[in-house]
């Protein structure tokens, strides 16, 4: 590996160095998000046929599923970033950590909202207590348990430090929570979208699903460099760097 | 016992946490009161019909069981952090984990086996048939030191923080679900007259990896909790 590459890791841990690459990121992520939101949003109400036994009402699965997966992206990353914060106590990692935990929790509250949407016509019920409809109400939780743990300290830093400890614990828990509420109870149809083999989709329906999550990737990317941004400002107030940013803007105001 | 070796300061810690435990025998009477009142509840909430009350019967006893152990986790460290003796059993040559899981030992049994000892009480209140009862004092007797185990994590990380009674059971709860499925599992299985063992021989592998992992986890969470 050329050596650039960790040399550039190593300064972007720097909060300073950190922020102005999020903020140059940022607005880049935000717009191709929006725009290929609304390229998928198009082609999965307009141009995608219909279901033949779920009729127009199989729609909504072009928010509901993207959510999904993110709902569990997030918290792999988070997991990552939380990892590697208390193992080599990056800051930065830290914050990135805690500033997806409320990203993820709206994507599952999201997740869960256009489920119980999509459940009243199919199903017949708003809610049902299944295996998989369970299991991402209780990441849901989780996730509102590390946004607790992490305000509730004085200090950011060892609040920070405790709910990422908290995010490795659910990470050894989350799987265990998944495969118990399975074998307790399900309903819910099987993923019909693989990595490997052929999926169950037909490809007029696959191509905005597919657009629709590289929106909503670029959406967390966007969503989390804006809060740890707000983050690094609020907990960095004494630094230099950012009151020269400050005089700064106001010398520009 | 050799003074000083591992084995002799982790039956100190057991000692003394038992001690401080007796001589505040009328704590120890709190959880499973709380029980008695919580299992009373049930019947003026949902009616006495006794079909009713023995369907629900194994669910309620352990979703009591799981609420009052929850409240008494919350002493679990608070005393020692506030007397320093938490700092000095830190500075010790000794495992943290190992001096931990004695205290997380002596808490189970100061705060849990008094409610295995009235479960039965409480199921039979709710008239849970007695062929269920071997099933319910099983996944019970395997249950709560899962639960300890569990919670004593939590607690840890939650010992540096101002507000903790209510986050704690934020957090705490999410991550009860699998046990609360497997032990009113092996209840209900034993209820309807099926084979029972498989639930709690789940419960059981899950204590087996709380009894190596919690303790370890606790020690790193309290290490983290008392930085500052």
């Amino acid at each position: 590996m050329a050596n650039w590459v960790p040399l550039w890791l190593h300064r972007l841990g720097s909060p300073p160095v950190f922020y102005r690459f999020a903020g140059a990121v940022r607005p880049w992520a935000l717009g191709l998000a929006l725009a290929l939101g609304a390229v998928a949003l198009y082609a999965g109400l307009f141009v995608a046929p219909a279901d033949y036994q779920q009729g127009d009402a199989y729609r909504i699965i072009f928010i509901h599923v993207p959510s999904a997966w993110m709902s569990l992206f997030i918290y792999g990353a988070m997991t990552l970033a939380a990892f590697v914060g208390l193992v080599w106590r990056i800051k930065i990692a830290e914050v990135v950590a805690m500033e997806s935990a409320p990203v993820g929790a709206a994507f599952t509250f999201i997740t869960l909202a256009t489920g119980s949407l999509w459940g009243k016509p199919m199903w017949g019920t708003w809610w049902t207590w299944d295996a998989r409809l369970t299991s991402e109400l209780v990441l849901l939780f989780i996730y509102l348990g590390i946004v607790g743990l992490y305000h509730s300290f004085e200090d950011r830093r060892q609040g920070a430090r405790a709910a990422c400890f908290l995010v490795l614990v659910g990470a050894v828990n989350v799987p265990i929570v998944h495969f118990s509420v399975n074998w307790w109870n399900t309903l819910h149809q099987g993923s019909t979208v693989r990595l490997v083999g052929p999926s169950h989709i037909e490809a007029s329906m696959l191509w905005p699903l597919l657009t629709m999550m590289a929106a909503t990737k670029l959406y967390y990317i966007a969503s989390l460099f804006a809060r740890v941004r707000a983050d690094l400002i609020a907990s960095e107030g004494g630094k230099a760097w950012v009151r020269e940013l400050l005089t700064r803007e106001e010398g520009a105001a | 016992m050799i003074p000083g070796s591992t084995a002799s300061a982790c039956a100190a810690v057991l000692q003394r946490d038992l001690t401080l435990a007796w001589r505040r025998r009328g704590d120890i009477a709190m959880p499973v009161l709380y029980a008695l009142i919580v299992t009373t509840l049930f019947p003026f909430a949902v009616g006495p019909e006794p079909a009713l009350l023995a369907r629900i019967a194994g669910g309620v006893v352990f979703v009591t069981v799981l609420l009052a152990v929850l409240l008494s986790l919350d002493q679990l460290f608070r005393a020692d952090i506030e007397d320093g003796s938490m700092e000095q059993l830190m500075l010790a040559p000794q495992p943290l984990a190992l001096l931990v899981g004695m205290k997380v030992l002596a808490h189970w049994i100061t705060s849990a086996l008094p409610l295995i000892v009235v479960a039965p009480l409480l199921a039979s209140m709710l008239r849970l048939p007695a062929a269920a009862m071997p099933a319910l004092l099983l996944a019970l007797a395997i249950a709560t030191p899962l639960l300890s185990l569990l919670g004593a994590v939590l607690v840890a990380l939650t010992a540096g923080s101002r507000r903790s009674g209510m986050l704690l059971a934020l957090m705490l709860l999410p991550l009860c679900v699998p046990v609360v499925i497997f032990a009113a599992g092996a209840v209900a299985a034993a209820q309807e007259g099926l084979p029972w063992l498989a639930p709690i021989a789940w419960l059981g592998a899950g204590l087996v990896m709380a009894v190596v992992l919690a303790p370890l986890a606790s020690a790193a969470a309290l290490r983290i909790a008392m930085e500052s």
